[in-house]
C-alpha cells in the first residue's frame, strides 16, 4: 500500500498529492495545551515584589494586632488556683486519702477584683495536666446513646464504664464517670451571687448530641466514683455541665464554663467564694483554678492572636526595611547575565 | 541431495507411525520436541496432536481473574503494601483511627488502578475479538468456505486475496502468479514498506484451484514454533518425495498479500504459536534514575516514620501512670497497659497507624498520571518536533523516562541515519587504479572552510544526470566513453557487478526514467541507480535471471538487452561483509561477482595484484577522509568443473536442516577467493538537517556526545568534524589498531600473538593519553580533548583490566568517536558509561545494530520515519530528525524533570507538614496517640483536599519558555547536577514542612484556650483540630501557588476548588448524623467554629504566617543566591512568549527543495545494511502504529493485533 502511494507521489510530486498527504498528515492539532502555551502570569519574586508584599502584610497585620489586642486588654480576668491550698494543712501530706476520704471538703476563697467587670461574667473552672485528650479517654463514650434512648445499649466504645451488672449505663464511658464535681458558690459583701448555669453548653450540642428523652441511667453505680453524679430525672440535654464536660478538651491545661454572673462586679469589690472542693486531680498532680472573666467580641483574654499579628506585622515591616537597605545599599540589577553560573566560571564542567 | 532426501524421508516415516500407533492405544504421544508434523488437508490426521487454535488472547484477566490479578498486580507495589498493613492494623483496637482512614485512600488509589487496567484490557478484548471474528477462507470439500479466523486449524489450506492478511504462519503452495511466487508487505513486523518475494517450492504449484487443492495430500515436518521470525527449517514431504522448506515459502502472520491475485497455502502455526505472537514479549521496562531516588526518599520518610513512633512509644511508657484514674486503668486489668513495655510496644503500632499519613499514597498514582499526560499530550503532539517532511510527529513509547530525559550528560549517538541522511548518493569510483568523479563533499567543503580555503564550485558539465541515489560527473565515464579508458574491461566488469551483483527488485515501467528500485540499503538503491546511468540498465528480475539493457558494449551506441542467469546468491550478512551472485552469460561464461567492505575483499584477492591494490586503497582511504562509504567490488571467472561440484556442496548446506546459514558460509568461503580486483565505490551520506547546530547546543548544555559507528575511522572523524564534534583546538587521542606494530603482528598471523601486541599497545596508547589528558586539565586553559577510538582497540580496551583507564580517560574527554564497532560494543560502552561512571546515557539510532544500544542506555532514542523501525521499537522516545532532540532534551526534559521533582518535593512536604501537626499533638495526649483530626478529614486530605493543584503544578510548570530554554541551553545543567532533587532542597522543603506544621499547630491550639465567643464558651477538640485543619488546607494549597513559575488559571481553579472542596466538604460532613455508632466529634464543629470571630481571624492568621517562612527563603535565595533559571526568567521578564505558532506555521511551508527532499522521503526504503555494519537484530517489533495514526504501540499484544487488523478500506468492496 504505501509503497504505491509512494510510487505515485514520486512520479506526480506535488500540486494534487499534497492535498492528499495533507489530509493523511499525523501532523499534531495546534492547541494551547499541547503545545503548553497556555496562558500564565509569571511571578518573579522581584525585589520590589517580595518589600511590596511585606509592606502589604504589615499594613494589614498590625491594624488587626491592635483591634485584638485592644479587645483582649478589654477583657478583665480573675484567676485562682485553689488545688493547694483547699487542702487543710495537716493533709497535705496525702492529698489524695484527703480527697478520697469522706467529710466536708468546703473551702473558702476570697478574690478581689482589681477591674471593673461589666456582666455577663463568666466563672470557668480550669483543669492542668488533666489530658481529657488522652486517647483512652477520648473514644470511651457513646454519641448515640447520648443523643438518642433508642442507642442506649451501644457502649461497645464505653469500655470500662460501659455496663454496671449487665445494665448500660447512661450516659457510659470515662468521659461522663470522670464528670468535674466542685462547686463553688460566690458572694460579694455577704450577698449571694447568682451563679447561672443555664446557657453555657453549645446550642448545637444540647439540641442536636444530647438528646431530650434521655435520661441519666445506672449513672456512677459502679465500684468507683469518678466524679459527679447526675439527676436522674433531668434529661442530659438540660444537663449542661455534663454537655460541657463531654465536649473533650485539645490539651491537657483547659478551661470549662461553669456558669455566668448577671451582675457588674465594681472595681475593689471582694468575692468570696465558697467551693466545694471535691474532684481528685490530686492523683495526678493536676492544677485547679477558678477563673472569673468577662468577654469581649473576640472572646475571652487572649493576647496572643494580638501579639502574634503585630509581631508578624512588625516582622514584615521590619524585612521590608531590611530588604530595602539592602536593595539601596547592594542592589543586585536584575537579570544581570553575569550571574548565569556559566558566565561566572567560563569553561567550568 | 537424493541420499540426503531419503534420509529424511526414513526419519519422517518413522516419525509418522509412532503417533499413528500410540493414538490407537489410546495415548496420546507429545510432539517429539524437535518437530511438528503437519498432515496438510487433513483436520482428523492433525487431530492427536491438539495443536492450538488460531483464536489469540491478549487480555491480561478475564471476568474471574480480574480482581484476583489485578489487586496482586496492584500489590506489588510496595507502597500499596504497606498501606495494606496499615490498613489491617487499622481495625485492630490500639488503633487510634478507624479503618476507614486508611482503607479510603487505599481503595481509592486501587480503584484507580484498577478501572484503568480494566479499561485498557477491555480495548484488548474488543481487539482480540474483532480480529478473532475475521474471515478467511478454507477449503472444505473442494470448495473455499469463509470461516472465522479463530476456528481455523493447523493443516487447512486456505487462499487469501489480494491485499488480506494472514490469518496465521502459512506454507506457501500456490500463487495466481506466472513462478509461484507472490509479494507480501512486511510492513507490520518490522516496518519495511517494500515488496518481499516468496516463492512457493515448484512442486506445489499446480494446487490452485479448489478441485485441485483437495487433492493435496502432504505432510509437513518443520521446527516447533519458535520467535525467529527470518529462519524456518523444514521439508514437506509430498508423495514420498521430500522436499527442503525455507523461509522463503513461510507467509508469517501478521503480514499482507501483494500484488498477487491470490494465494493457496497450508497453515503451519495457528494462534499464539505464530511467530509474530511468539515475538510478542514486553521489552524490559526501565525506571527513571529519578524513581530510584525517589525510592530513596521513601525509605528516608519510613525511617522518620520509625523514629517518630520510636519517641512516641518510649513517652508513652514513661508518661503512662496509674494515677490517671480517669484513663480508666484501674477497673479492669488491660493487656495493652499491663507495664510499661507493653505500653511502648503497643503504643508504636498505635502511632504507625496515626502517622502512617507520612507516606504519600497517592504520589505515585499522581506521578504517573502526569507523566502519561506528558508524554501522549506534550511529547507526542509537540509540534516543534513534528517532521513535515516525513510526516512524523514525535512519540514517546513509554512515560517513565521523561524526566530522565531532563537529566542526561552522555548522549551515544549512532551515525549513518542519525547524524546523516542515510540517503546515499553514487559520488566517485576507483576502477582499475584511477579515480573517477569530480565532485565535492559536503565534508570536504567544510573542512576547506575550517581551513580558511576557498572552494570553487566546479561547473557541472552541461546535462549531468542528477536524480536520487546518483550524484556522479565524469566526462571520462559517462554516455560510453568508458570505452576510451585505459581499462574498458574492467570498467564494463564493474558496471556488470553494479548491475547484478545486488538484491534489488525493480517496480514499475520498464523505462531507466519510471523504474523504482526497491533495495534492501539505500547504498544497493545508489549503485544500481549508478549501472543504469553508466548504460547497464537493470530492468527486470525473475527468481533465475536478471535482466540488463546495457549500452555502448560492443560498440558505441548500440543497446542490446542481455539476460544473465542468476545460479547462486550468497547473501549478505554481518559476519560476510560482502554479498557474490554467481551468474551465466548468455555465451556460457560463468562470473562470480563480489561486492564487500575492503578488507574482506581484499583477503580474498588473487596474487599479484599489489600495485592495483596499493593504488585502490589509497583512493578508499581518500573517499573515506571526505566522508564517502567505500565498496570493493570483484569478480572471478568460473571453471564450469569446479563451479559444479562447488554448486552440488552448496545445495547440500541450503538444504540442511541445522546450521543452514552457518553451513553456507563456509561453503562460499570455498568459491570466494583468488578474487580479481575492479575497483571501488564510493556514495555520499550526508548530514541530517540542523544536526552541527543541535550538537552544539546539546553540547553547551552541557551533554557529551559520543559517536559510535560501523565506518571506518576517516569517515567517522570527518563526520564528526563536520558536525562540530572535533576541531582543531581540540587535543585528540587517536587509539588505532592500524598502528605498525600492530600491523606486522597480523602479518605474522598468530591470532594469540596479534592479541597480546593489540592489547599491549592499547594499554600503552590509554596510558600515555591519561597522562596527557589528566596534565591538561590541570593547566588553565588547557584545550578540550576528544577520543577516537576503533573497534579492534576498543574490544580490548573494555576488558576489565583496561576499562577504568578507558573510563577516566573518555570521562576527561568532550567528545568521543567510537569507529568499527559492533552493535555489542555500542551497547558495552553505553553500558561503561552508565554503570561506571553513574552517568545519565541516553542512545540515539535507527538502525537495527543500533537496538542493543538503545536498550543498554538510560534512555533509549530511535529515529523514526526513515528506514526500518527495529531501533524505533526498542526505544523509549522516537523522533523523526535527531536535531529534535534539543527540543526533546532541553524543553521537555528539563520540564518533566523540574516537574516531577516539584511534584515530589510538594507531596514530601505536604504529608510530612500534616503528618507533624499530628507529630506535635501527641506529646499534648500522654503521647496517646490520640488522633488529631477526624477520620475522614485525614482520609481525604490525600485524595481530594489536596490531590488536583500538584497535578496541574506537574502539567503546566514552567520556569522559562520553551523558546528561552534553547536559547540557552546551559539551564540544561541544573538537570545534569540534579539541582532540583537532592538531600539539600530535601531539607529545606522538611524544614519548611516543620516551620509551617509547627505554626498551624501552635498558632491555633495557643490562641483557642480561653472563651472564643463573647458567650464565653469554649472550644473543644475537635473544634480546634477542624481550625487546624482548614488552616492547614489553606496553606499547602497555597503553598503550589507560591513555588510556581507559571500560574495558569488551572491553578486558580484547582486551588480554589481543592480549599472549596473542603468547606463544602465540611458543611455537609459536619452537618448530617446516621444512626450508625459513628463518631460524631465533629458534628457541626464547622458551624459553631464559623460563628466566631475568632474563626476569620485565625484563618487570616496562620496561613499567611506558615507561608511568609517560605516567602522569605525563597526571596531570599532569589536575592542571594539566584538559580540560573531565575537569572534568565529576569532577563526576559518583559517578553511574552506569544506568537510562537506563527513561526510553526511558517517553518512548516515547504521550499522547493524541501518539497523535493518529501517526495524523495516518500519513496520506499528498506532496512539499511550500509557497508557491512549493519546487523540483522533478533528483537523486532513493527512500526506499523504510524499508519494507523496510532503511535507507540507499548505493549506486545498491540503489535500483534496491528499486525493483524490492518486493512485497506477502499479494497474492501472489491473483496465482495
Amino acid at each position: 500500500m504505501s509503497s504505491n502511494t509512494a510510487s505515485s507521489s514520486a512520479a506526480t510530486a506535488g500540486s494534487g498529492d499534497s492535498s492528499a498527504a495533507r489530509k493523511n498528515s499525523k501532523r499534531p492539532k495546534y492547541s494551547k495545551f499541547t503545545q503548553q502555551e497556555l496562558p500564565a502570569c509569571k511571578p518573579i519574586l522581584t525585589p520590589g515584589w517580595v518589600i511590596s508584599t511585606f509592606l502589604i502584610v504589615s499594613v494589614i497585620f498590625i491594624p488587626l494586632g491592635v483591634i485584638s489586642l485592644f479587645a483582649s486588654q478589654d477583657v478583665v480576668e480573675i484567676v485562682d488556683r485553689y488545688d493547694n491550698d483547699c487542702i487543710p494543712a495537716p493533709a497535705r501530706t496525702n492529698k489524695v486519702a484527703y480527697i478520697q476520704g469522706g467529710g466536708d471538703k468546703a473551702c473558702n476563697r476570697t478574690l478581689r477584683v482589681t477591674k471593673r467587670m461589666k456582666q455577663p461574667i463568666y466563672v470557668y473552672y480550669q483543669l492542668e495536666n488533666f489530658y481529657q485528650n488522652h486517647r483512652r479517654y477520648v473514644k470511651s463514650r457513646s454519641d448515640s446513646q447520648l443523643r438518642s434512648p433508642k442507642y442506649e445499649n451501644q457502649i461497645s466504645a464505653c469500655k470500662p464504664e460501659d455496663d454496671v451488672g449487665g445494665q448500660p449505663i447512661v450516659p457510659c464511658g470515662l468521659v461522663a464517670w470522670s464528670l468535674f464535681n466542685d462547686t463553688y458558690t460566690l458572694s460579694r459583701n455577704n450577698t449571694r451571687l447568682a451563679v447561672n448555669k443555664k446557657g453555657i453548653a453549645w446550642k448545637s450540642d444540647k439540641e442536636h448530641k444530647f438528646g431530650n428523652r434521655v435520661f441519666p441511667k445506672n449513672f456512677q453505680k459502679g465500684n468507683l466514683t469518678g466524679g459527679a453524679s447526675l439527676d436522674p430525672d433531668i434529661p442530659l440535654s438540660e444537663q449542661e455541665d455534663l454537655i460541657v464536660w463531654m465536649r473533650t478538651a485539645a490539651l491537657p491545661t483547659f478551661r470549662k464554663l461553669y456558669g455566668k454572673i448577671e451582675t457588674d462586679l465594681e472595681m475593689g469589690d471582694t468575692i468570696h467564694v465558697t467551693l466545694q472542693n471535691n474532684y481528685n486531680t490530686y492523683s495526678f498532680s493536676g492544677k485547679k483554678k477558678l477563673v472569673l472573666s468577662t468577654t469581649s467580641w473576640l472572646g475571652g483574654k487572649n493576647d496572643f492572636l494580638g501579639i502574634a499579628y503585630l509581631t508578624v506585622g512588625g516582622i514584615c515591616f521590619f524585612l521590608a526595611l531590611a530588604f530595602t537597605i539592602m536593595y539601596l545599599v547592594k542592589p543586585r540589577r536584575l537579570g544581570d547575565p553575569s550571574y548565569l553560573s556559566w558566565n561566572r566560571n567560563p569553561g567550568g564542567r | 541431495m537424493v541420499r540426503s532426501g531419503y534420509l529424511s524421508v526414513d526419519s519422517s516415516t518413522s516419525h509418522r507411525r509412532t503417533p499413528s500407533r500410540t493414538v490407537t492405544l489410546g495415548h496420546i504421544q507429545p510432539q517429539a520436541p524437535t518437530y511438528r508434523t503437519v498432515y496438510c488437508n487433513d483436520r482428523d490426521s492433525n487431530m492427536p496432536v491438539r495443536f492450538k487454535g488460531n483464536s489469540i488472547s491478549t487480555t491480561k484477566y478475564n471476568v474471574f481473574t480480574f480482581l484476583p490479578k489485578g489487586l496482586f498486580e496492584q500489590f506489588r507495589r510496595i507502597a500499596n503494601i504497606y498501606f495494606l498493613g496499615i490498613s489491617c492494623l487499622s481495625m485492630t483496637p490500639i488503633s487510634p483511627v478507624s479503618p476507614i482512614t486508611n482503607v479510603a485512600p487505599l481503595s481509592m488509589v486501587l480503584l484507580v488502578s484498577l478501572i484503568k487496567e480494566a479499561f485498557e484490557d477491555w480495548k484488548r478484548f474488543q481487539n482480540d475479538m474483532s480480529i478473532n471474528n475475521s474471515t478467511v477462507e478454507i477449503l472444505q470439500e473442494q470448495q473455499w468456505v469463509p470461516i472465522p479466523w479463530r476456528k481455523l486449524q493447523v493443516g487447512d489450506i486456505v487462499k487469501i486475496k489480494q491485499d488480506a492478511f494472514f490469518p496465521a504462519d502459512i506454507l506457501f503452495l500456490s500463487s495466481t502468479n506466472p513462478d509461484g511466487i507472490c509479494y507480501v508487505e512486511t510492513a507490520n513486523l518490522d516496518g519495511e514498506t517494500n515488496l518481499k518475494i516468496r516463492k512457493a517450492l515448484e512442486r506445489t504449484w499446480d494446487y490452485l484451484a479448489p478441485e485441485k487443492a483437495s487433492e493435496f495430500k502432504g505432510e509437513i515436518q518443520c521446527e516447533q514454533p519458535n520467535n525467529s521470525l527470518y529462519t524456518f527449517t523444514g521439508n514437506l514431504i509430498v508423495q514420498k518425495q521430500t522436499l527442503p522448506l525455507s523461509p522463503d515459502q513461510l507467509l508469517l502472520r501478521g503480514c499482507s498479500l501483494r500484488n498477487t491475485e491470490y494465494i493457496v497455502g497450508a497453515v503451519v502455526f495457528t494462534g499464539h504459536e505464530t511467530k509474530v505472537m511468539m515475538n510478542a514479549m514486553n521489552a524490559p521496562s526501565k525506571r527513571s534514575t529519578l524513581e530510584k531516588k525517589l525510592d530513596k526518599l521513601i525509605i528516608t520518610i519510613f525511617c522518620v516514620l520509625v523514629t517518630m513512633c520510636l519517641i512516641g512509644a518510649i513517652g508513652c511508657s514513661i508518661v503512662t501512670d496509674r494515677e490517671d484514674y480517669y484513663l480508666g486503668l484501674l477497673q479492669k486489668p488491660d493487656w495493652e497497659y499491663r507495664n510499661r513495655f507493653m505500653i511502648g510496644f503497643f503504643t508504636f503500632f498505635t502511632l504507625v497507624t496515626l502517622f502512617s499519613s507520612i507516606i504519600p499514597i497517592s504520589l505515585y498514582v499522581s506521578i504517573e498520571m502526569i507523566k502519561f499526560i506528558q508524554s501522549t499530550q506534550f511529547i507526542n503532539r509537540d509540534l516543534n518536533m513534528y517532521h513535515a517532511e516525513t510526516n512524523t510527529p514525535a512519540s514517546a513509547r513509554t512515560s517513565n523516562l521523561n524526566e530522565e530525559l531532563g537529566q542526561v550528560e552522555y548522549i551515544f549517538s549512532d551515525k549513518t541515519g542519525t547524524l546523516t541522511r542515510n540517503l546515499m548518493e553514487f559520488f566517485k569510483c576507483s576502477i582499475g587504479g584511477i579515480s573517477y568523479g569530480c565532485g565535492v563533499t559536503e565534508i570536504e567543503r567544510g573542512i576547506a572552510q575550517r581551513n580558511g580555503l576557498k572552494v570553487q564550485e566546479e561547473e557541472r558539465s552541461t546535462g549531468a544526470i542528477r536524480e536520487k541515489g546518483f550524484n556522479f560527473d565524469d566526462p571520462r565515464l559517462m554516455r560510453g566513453a568508458w570505452r576510451n579508458e585505459p581499462n574498458p574491461d574492467l570498467c564494463k566488469e564493474l558496471f556488470r557487478c553494479l548491475a547484478i551483483c545486488h538484491t534489488v527488485l525493480p517496480e514499475g515501467d520498464e523505462s531507466p526514467e519510471k523504474i523504482i528500485y526497491q533495495a534492501a540499503s539505500p547504498d544497493e538503491a545508489a549503485l544500481v541507480t549508478a549501472a543504469k546511468n553508466f548504460g547497464f540498465f537493470f530492468y527486470r528480475r525473475t527468481p533465475t535471471m536478471v535482466y540488463v539493457r546495457e549500452s555502448h558494449v560492443e560498440k558505441m551506441g548500440k543497446i542490446q538487452d542481455v539476460a544473465y542467469e542468476i545460479l547462486n546468491v550468497l547473501e549478505f550478512n554481518s559476519t560476510r561483509k560482502r554479498q557474490s551472485v554467481v551468474c551465466r552469460f548468455p555465451d556460457g561464461r560463468l562470473v562470480l561477482y563480489c561486492k564487500g567492505a575492503d578488507n574482506v575483499i581484499f583477503e580474498r584477492l588473487a596474487d599479484g595484484m599489489d600495485d592495483v591494490r596499493k593504488v585502490t586503497r589509497e583512493h578508499l582511504e581518500n573517499y573515506g577522509s571526505s566522508g564517502l562509504r567505500t565498496l570493493c567490488l570483484a569478480y572471478k571467472d568460473l571453471n564450469p568443473a569446479t563451479y559444479d561440484s562447488w554448486n552440488e556442496k552448496f545445495i547440500q548446506a541450503k538444504s540442511a536442516l541445522r546450521d543452514r546459514e552457518k553451513k553456507l558460509d563456509e561453503v562460499a568461503e570455498i568459491i570466494e577467493k583468488d578474487l580479481i580486483l575492479i575497483g571501488s565505490t564510493a556514495i555520499e551520506d550526508k548530514l541530517q538537517e540542523g544536526v552541527p547546530n543541535c550538537i552544539e547546543t546539546l553540547s553547551r548544555a552541557g551533554i557529551k556526545i559520543w559517536v559510535l559507528t560501523g565506518d571506518k575511522m576517516e569517515t567517522a572523524i570527518n563526520i564528526a568534524y563536520a558536525c562540530n564534534l572535533i576541531n582543531n583546538d581540540m587535543k585528540q587521542f587517536i587509539i588505532s589498531s592500524e598502528t605498525d606494530a600492530i600491523r606486522n603482528a597480523e602479518e605474522r598471523g598468530d591470532q594469540v600473538e596479534i592479541a597480546r601486541v593489540i592489547k599491549e599497545e592499547v594499554k600503552s596508547q590509554l596510558k600515555k593519553s591519561l597522562e596527557e589528558a589528566q596534565h591538561s586539565l590541570h593547566t588553565v586553559a588547557g584545550p578540550k580533548l576528544a577520543l577516537v577510538i576503533d573497534g579492534k582497540c576498543l574490544t580490548y580496551a573494555l576488558d576489565p583490566s583496561l576499562r577504568v583507564t578507558l573510563l577516566s580517560l573518555s570521562l576527561n574527554c568532550t567528545s568521543v568517536v567510537c569507529c568499527r564497532v559492533s552493535p555489542l560494543q555500542k551497547a558495552q560502552v553505553a553500558s561503561l558509561v552508565r554503570k561506571g561512571a553513574k552517568k545519565i546515557t541516553l542512545s540515539i539510532g535507527d538502525g537495527a545494530n543500533d537496538v542493543s544500544m538503545i536498550q543498554a542506555a538510560h534512555v533509549g532514542i530511535g529515529i523514526s520515519g526513515m528506514e526500518g523501525m527495529q531501533a524505533v521499537m526498542a526505544s523509549d522516545f522516537a523522533i523523526a530528525q535527531f536535531r529534535f532532540l534539543t527540543d526533546l532534551l532541553l524543553v521537555h526534559g528539563r520540564w518533566s524533570y523540574l516537574r516531577i521533582c516539584k511534584v515530589v518535593m510538594y507531596f514530601f512536604y505536604k504529608n510530612l507538614t500534616f503528618t507533624l501537626t499530628q507529630f506535635w499533638f501527641t506529646f499534648r495526649t500522654g503521647f496517646s496517640g490520640q488522633r488529631f483530626y477526624d477520620d475522614w478529614f485525614q482520609s481525604l486530605y490525600n485524595v481530594v483536599f489536596t490531590a488536583l493543584p500538584v497535578i496541574v503544578l506537574g502539567l503546566f510548570e514552567k520556569d522559562v519558555s520553551a523558546s528561552l530554554s534553547k536559547r540557552y541551553p546551559e539551564l540544561y545543567r541544573e538537570g545534569i547536577r540534579n539541582s532540583f532533587f537532592k538531600w539539600r532542597v530535601v531539607a529545606v522543603w522538611a524544614s519548611s514542612a516543620v516551620y509551617q506544621s509547627l505554626v498551624c499547630y501552635l498558632f491555633v491550639t495557643s490562641s483557642s484556650f480561653g472563651a472564643v465567643n463573647s458567650s464565653g464558651k469554649i472550644f473543644g477538640l475537635w473544634d480546634v483540630s477542624t481550625m487546624v485543619f482548614t488552616c492547614l488546607v489553606i496553606a499547602v494549597n497555597m503553598r503550589i501557588l507560591l513555588m510556581s513559575n507559571s500560574i495558569t488559571r488551572w491553578h486558580y481553579i484547582t486551588v480554589g476548588g481543592s480549599i472549596a472542596a473542603w468547606l463544602v466538604f465540611a458543611f455537609i460532613y459536619c452537618g448530617i448524623t446516621t444512626p450508625r455508632d459513628r463518631n460524631e466529634n465533629v458534628y457541626f464543629v464547622i458551624f459553631v467554629l464559623m460563628s466566631t470571630f475568632y474563626f476569620y481571624f485565625t484563618l487570616l492568621l496562620v496561613p499567611i504566617v506558615s507561608l511568609l517562612g517560605d516567602f522569605i527563603f525563597q526571596g531570599v535565595e532569589r536575592w542571594f543566591f539566584p538559580y540560573d533559571y531565575q537569572i534568565v526568567q529576569e532577563i526576559h521578564r518583559h517578553e511574552s512568549d506569544a506568537s510562537k505558532a506563527d513561526h510553526l506555521e511558517i517553518e512548516n511551508e515547504l521550499t522547493p527543495q524541501e518539497a523535493r527532499s518529501y517526495a524523495i522521503s516518500q519513496l520506499p526504503r528498506e532496512l539499511s545494511k550500509h557497508t557491512g555494519f549493519a546487523f540483522d537484530s533478533p528483537g523486532y517489533e513493527s512500526f506499523f502504529a504510524s499508519q494507523l495514526g496510532v503511535y507507540a504501540p507499548q505493549k506486545a499484544w498491540d503489535v500483534a493485533r496491528r499486525a493483524s487488523m490492518r486493512s485497506r478500506p477502499k479494497q474492501l468492496p472489491k473483496k465482495k
